[in-house]
């Protein structure tokens, strides 16, 4: 990381932290939102620090202006009065304080005490774990070009074609006929390729089924929310 | 004569099923016609009635095809030819043949329906008849007609809903009320009726004693018709229990009978090979001695069981396998079949029974306990009589000559008028069995006819007299009633002259002969007397041939005599006590009334047979006749034997009958003078006399002591040995018992400690544990969302800081 | 692209995390408590695009997080259509008075 980079993850990692602890601490339910939206979107930034763009991106439409305004819609359908507040007990603040923080302290430990980087090679220890039969040539051959433009293989990947190893690494050869054709693009490589996914039984699998199943969830929940939230005669307490 | 057969056993078979039929529809519907119904009685009558006409048609077809043979001896029987004939019916599976063993005897024989087999043993129901069959059915169906018609009117105070009984008091001193019994007591009738019948045509020793049982049970039920008077259910069980000791030696001379021939049946059958199976009769045959074929060694007797080409029974050759019995069996087979006999007629020492079976109601002493079921020993030992060998006629011959005299003298002492008819008839049955004993079979089953008739007309005589005297059954009580109720008087002298034997000798009745069929007699004449004086008059002819035979044996001639003169004394005193004198009673007196007509017909229909059943007597009388057509045919030639019992043959009885004859009407006119002296004409007074011999007149009223004897013989014994028996099962086997339940009881409690303590507790205990454990869990529970989020965290806590605690270096 | 040191990412994961826990234990506000459930599957999301980015796992942990991120959506809606129903039953968003449940 460069220094830019590392300025912007400090400033951001900081907004971050501070929006989450503001939700923890602050008693009113607007201010709680109003952090939340900082947490929110100060994670986006982290995730495009992490070469997650469409994440990102995604981060910030679906959560900051979506979810968000749902939970807002919530606190003004909920709330009797504009600033409500429903105090906690302190002893019970303090009591979960602890045991956040021993949590905290746990977790911190337990990630500072892994090596992510290998002295050595100055590579990550986690990129020599296993990952099929390809782990070695997708180490070897990860390329640091692609991160930052991701959309395209997420969306082949939701295609169930996986350009960031199959496509990319050209396992399959190609055929004889098309060995003296210019080189193509990914795009048009990957619609050649696809062609004998099925004669290669070692592909790597791609994300067509559950993105199916998350979009007829999706509808699903919809409904049923719509359902739930439906007016209904309020009951005699 | 195949279709003779047919005939007959038709007829008799359907006499002998309407009863029956009768009983069913009694008992299974005439509790709806209503308790004041006699709809019952009538159909009960009509049964029996038919029955009767349908007896009385085929002895008048037997009478007319078969039946004349016996006068004309002459004729030989040959032309009878003995041909089976199948004639299966849907139901009955008849096999009629005649069977002859000399021109006298025609017997048709086969079988209803087979009920088993056991190896060679078959149990059925057959049919046998001959003359004797006959005889009994029309003597049966028309006394028992008479009966039915009679207690009509005798029982008609039954025909009420609340039947007060006067001699039974319940513990308020009130009398006992109970329902009507009116068609209860026909229908048990009937049923008697067809258990009667039944006995008479059974073709098999075994189907006897179906039907002896089943008489039994009747007469049981009937004994104890007033179930409710101590007397009579005391009476009931009295009757069945002594009736079981000779039936105990029935059961032995069946299983005698089954082990050594192999059959109960008594004619020949037709098996399905086309051969022909020797019945019991066949088996026991005699040669023209009276001697029965025996073995070498001749203890043992071979039974005939091969046919010759004549089909006349014979001994098969030494070669062929031979069936033989040993003689001393033969004995014990006779003594147990007549063991039967004994208890069923009442003969010594089985005799207590009878006279506590007149608690019964009259009609059924007239049917059951003079005419018909105690005869039916008698009839038995007559029917069985070719398997009784010359020993147990003896002891047949005493017997009876006991009875007759003990119950004799019995009978002069006895106050209650039914007691002295039942005491007249025990003593008649021992003149049955006496006649029978002494070889008069004949003689025996003639007077079993005429005594069935004169003794039931005399207990429905004296059932008419207890109705006229609002049941006043004590003869001191009685006196004068003869202008009160003559026509019941009258036909009760009948009766009481029939039993007494007395007659006019010397007249002949030309009057008579001008009947056409008895015309064959008119060189004989007739002698002026009523039946029982030629029945006795035969027995005791017989008897005095015996004793002429083997003069050892002398006092079974003179004592039969010396009752005949007792009969007549206790009959006369009888009749006397009753209808003639001054009434005792005098507000008895005044409410005698003579008995509707119901009751007198059937008195007058009775009388006219008492007469005239026997009219011709022993040589020629039409029924002596019938009833000779099926005498066995080793007792016409009698039996001489050196060493052993000799037997009288027909000429020999002949040539005694006139001084037998003589001897007997002394012996009745004095028995009759006495009594007319003592009872009618007050001469001597009997209580003088009573007074002068008290201990012969307690002896005798204590009944020769039978029943003390018995009580202390028996029935004592049998309590001590009983009480015994109960103090060991109260003091031995029940405390044992009882100390095993006291074990059990200890076992049983300290289990239940250990259950309640011990496994109950477990149990309890881990409940109890569960449940507390879950009500302090439940605590836990506390339904908020914010600390179960708190739990789960301190738990993941807790989990890393045990994982680092644990594996530090994991 | 040099490989990048991804303990301070995680990190802010846990505190991410750990917030939300808190936030969830703490808030007695039915919305607060939804916030912190967001709060933990925002931390556990930069966990996934840390080791997506530092680790040969490619996509995989991005095509993950986008998944999560679409859940938390849907439970979002459906959650606070439970907290408008709760609201309506109870006339308050106190989860506390929510405790019918207890033992």
């Amino acid at each position: 990381m460069n220094t830019t980079q590392l300025t912007l993850f400090w400033l951001f990692a900081a907004l971050t932290c501070g929006g989450a602890i503001a939700v923890c601490v602050s008693q009113n339910v607007v201010r709680m939102a109003f952090s939340l939206v900082l947490t929110l979107g100060s994670t986006a930034v982290l995730f495009l620090l992490l070469g997650a763009d469409f994440v990102g991106a995604t981060q910030l439409l679906v959560y900051v202006g979506g979810t968000l305004v749902l939970i807002v819609f919530g606190v003004m359908l909920t709330a009797t009065g504009p600033f409500t507040r429903i105090k906690s007990s302190a002893a019970g603040g303090i009591l979960s304080g602890l045991i956040g923080i021993a949590f905290l302290f746990i977790v911190a430990s337990t990630v500072t005490s892994v090596r992510w980087v290998d002295s050595d090679k100055g590579q990550g220890v986690a990129s020599k774990i296993e990952f099929g039969t390809h782990s070695k040539a997708v180490a070897s051959h990860f390329n640091p070009e692609q991160q930052g433009n991701t959309t395209r293989q997420l969306g082949l990947s939701f295609l169930s074609l996986r350009a960031d190893r199959d496509l990319k690494f050209g396992i399959p050869p190609a055929p004889v006929e098309e060995s003296n054709t210019a080189p193509v693009i990914p795009g048009e490589s990957v619609a050649a390729a696809a062609l004998p996914l099925n004669s290669n039984p070692k592909l790597s699998v791609g994300y067509l089924l559950p993105f199916e199943i998350v979009s007829v969830h999706l509808l699903v929940v919809l409904v049923g929310a719509a359902y739930l939230a439906r007016t209904k005669r309020r009951t005699k307490s | 004569m195949d279709s003779l057969g047919n005939t007959l056993a038709n007829l008799l078979t359907i006499a002998w099923l309407l009863p029956l039929f009768g009983f069913v529809v009694q008992i299974l519907f005439a509790h709806k016609w209503g308790r004041k119904s006699k709809a019952a009685a009538y159909l009960a009558i009509f049964c029996i009635g038919t029955g009767f006409v349908c007896s009385a048609t085929a002895f008048y077809k037997w009478d007319k095809q078969a039946g004349h043979l016996v006068f004309k001896e002459a004729k030989p029987a040959a032309t009878e030819v003995a041909e089976p004939k199948n004639d299966s019916k849907a139901e009955v599976t008849e096999e009629a043949h005649p069977k002859k063993h000399s021109g006298r005897q025609t017997v048709f024989s086969g079988t209803f329906y087979q009920l088993a087999q056991f190896g060679d043993l078959q149990l059925s129901l057959d049919y046998y008849i001959d003359s004797l069959t006959l005889a009994m059915f029309v003597m049966v169906t028309l006394i028992a007609t008479c009966i039915h018609i009679f207690a009509t009117g005798y029982m008609s105070e039954e025909l009420v809903e609340d039947y007060v009984d006067h001699q039974v008091h319940s513990h308020d001193g009130g009398h006992f009320h109970r329902p009507g019994r009116f068609y209860r007591f026909f229908s048990y009738l009937s049923l008697f009726c067809f258990a009667m019948l039944g006995l008479v045509i059974a073709g098999n020793i075994f189907q006897v004693f179906v039907f002896w049982e089943l008489v039994g049970i009747c007469s049981y039920l009937l004994i104890g018709f007033y179930v409710e008077r101590h007397s009579a259910s005391t009476a009931a069980n009295k009757a069945f229990i002594v009736n079981r000791v000779g039936d105990f030696g029935f059961i032995i001379g069946l299983m005698i009978l089954w082990t050594s021939f192999g059959t109960f049946n008594f004619a020949d059958q037709h098996v399905s090979d086309g051969g022909v199976k020797p019945g019991l009769f066949s088996m026991v045959t005699r040669d023209h001695h009276g001697e029965f074929p025996k073995s070498a060694d001749g203890k043992e007797v071979v039974l005939t069981t091969q046919q010759d080409g004549h089909g006349a029974w014979q001994v098969p050759p030494e070669t062929s396998p031979r069936k033989t019995i040993a003689y001393t069996l033969l004995i014990v087979a006779g003594l147990g079949v007549f063991g039967g006999c004994v208890g069923k007629s009442a003969q010594f020492p089985l005799q207590t029974w009878l006279p506590d079976a007149m608690e019964g109601p009259t009609p059924v002493s007239a049917l059951v306990h003079s005419a018909t079921m105690v005869a039916a020993g008698v009839y038995l030992a007559g029917r069985f009589y070719p398997m009784f060998v010359p020993e147990v006629l003896l002891v047949i011959a005493y017997v009876g000559c006991i009875t007759a005299f003990v119950a004799a003298t019995i009978a002069i002492v006895a106050t209650d008028i039914k007691k002295v008819l039942a005491y007249s008839t025990i003593s008649q049955l021992g003149y049955m069995m006496l006649g029978l004993g002494v070889g008069g079979w004949g003689a025996g089953l003639f007077h079993l006819i005429t005594h069935a008739f004169f003794k039931s007309l005399m207990f429905l005589c004296s059932g008419s007299v207890i109705a006229g005297c609002h049941h006043e059954q004590e003869m001191p009580k009685m006196g004068g009633l003869l202008r009160k109720m003559p026509i019941t008087a009258l036909t009760m002298l009948v009766g009481v002259i029939a039993i007494a034997g007395l007659a006019i000798p010397g007249i002949y009745l030309k009057f008579w002969s001008f009947v056409p069929y008895l015309s064959v007699y008119e060189d004989h004449g007739y002698v002026l007397s009523f039946s029982g004086y030629h029945s006795k008059d035969a027995i005791l002819a017989t008897a005095l041939a015996y004793t002429k035979l083997n003069p050892l044996h002398f006092l079974l001639f003179l004592i039969p005599l010396l009752t005949a003169g007792i009969t007549s004394f206790y009959m006369f005193r009888l009749w006397f006590y009753t209808f003639l004198g001054k009434p005792r009673d005098q507000h008895l007196h005044e409410h005698v009334h003579e008995s509707p007509w119901v009751m007198t017909a059937p008195l007058l229909v009775l009388s006219f047979f008492a007469a005239f059943c026997a009219l011709g007597g022993e040589h020629h009388g039409s029924l002596f006749g019938v009833l000779h057509h099926s005498e066995p045919v080793h007792v016409h030639h009698g039996f001489e034997a050196a060493n052993s019992v000799s037997l009288p043959s027909h000429q020999a009885i002949e040539d005694s009958h006139a001084s037998a004859g003589q001897a007997a009407l002394l012996a009745a006119f004095v028995g009759m003078a006495l009594s007319y002296l003592i009872y009618g004409k007050g001469v001597v007074n009997p209580d003088e006399i009573q007074r002068q011999a008290s201990g012969v007149h307690a002896f005798l009223a204590n009944k020769w002591g039978f029943d003390d004897l018995y009580d202390v013989m028996f029935v004592k014994p049998a309590h001590v040995v009983a009480k015994f028996a109960a103090a060991i099962d109260k003091f031995v086997f029940d405390e044992i018992l009882h100390t095993f339940v006291r074990m059990g009881i200890a076992v049983s409690k300290w289990d239940r400690k250990f259950d309640e303590g011990v496994i109950d507790g477990i149990v309890n205990l881990m409940g109890n544990s569960t449940h507390s454990l879950g009500i302090s869990l439940r605590n836990v529970q506390t339904g908020k969302i914010r600390q179960y989020v708190t739990f789960i965290a301190v738990s993941v806590v807790t989990l890393f800081v045990l994982l680092f605690a644990l594996y530090p270096k994991g | 692209m040099q490989p990048i040191d991804p303990n301070p990412f995680l990190i802010v994961g846990a505190v991410l995390f750990v917030c939300g826990v808190v936030c969830m234990t703490t808030k007695r506000n039915g919305i607060g408590v939804l916030m912190g459930v967001e709060l933990v599957l925002n931390g556990a999301n930069l966990n996934f695009i840390t080791f997506s980015r530092c680790t040969p796992l490619g996509l995989d942990g991005q095509v993950f997080s986008l998944f999560v991120i679409v859940l938390a959506a849907a439970e979002a809606a459906v959650a606070l259509a439970i907290a408008l129903n709760f609201y309506n039953n109870h006339l308050t968003i106190d989860v506390d008075r929510g405790d019918e449940l207890h033992g």
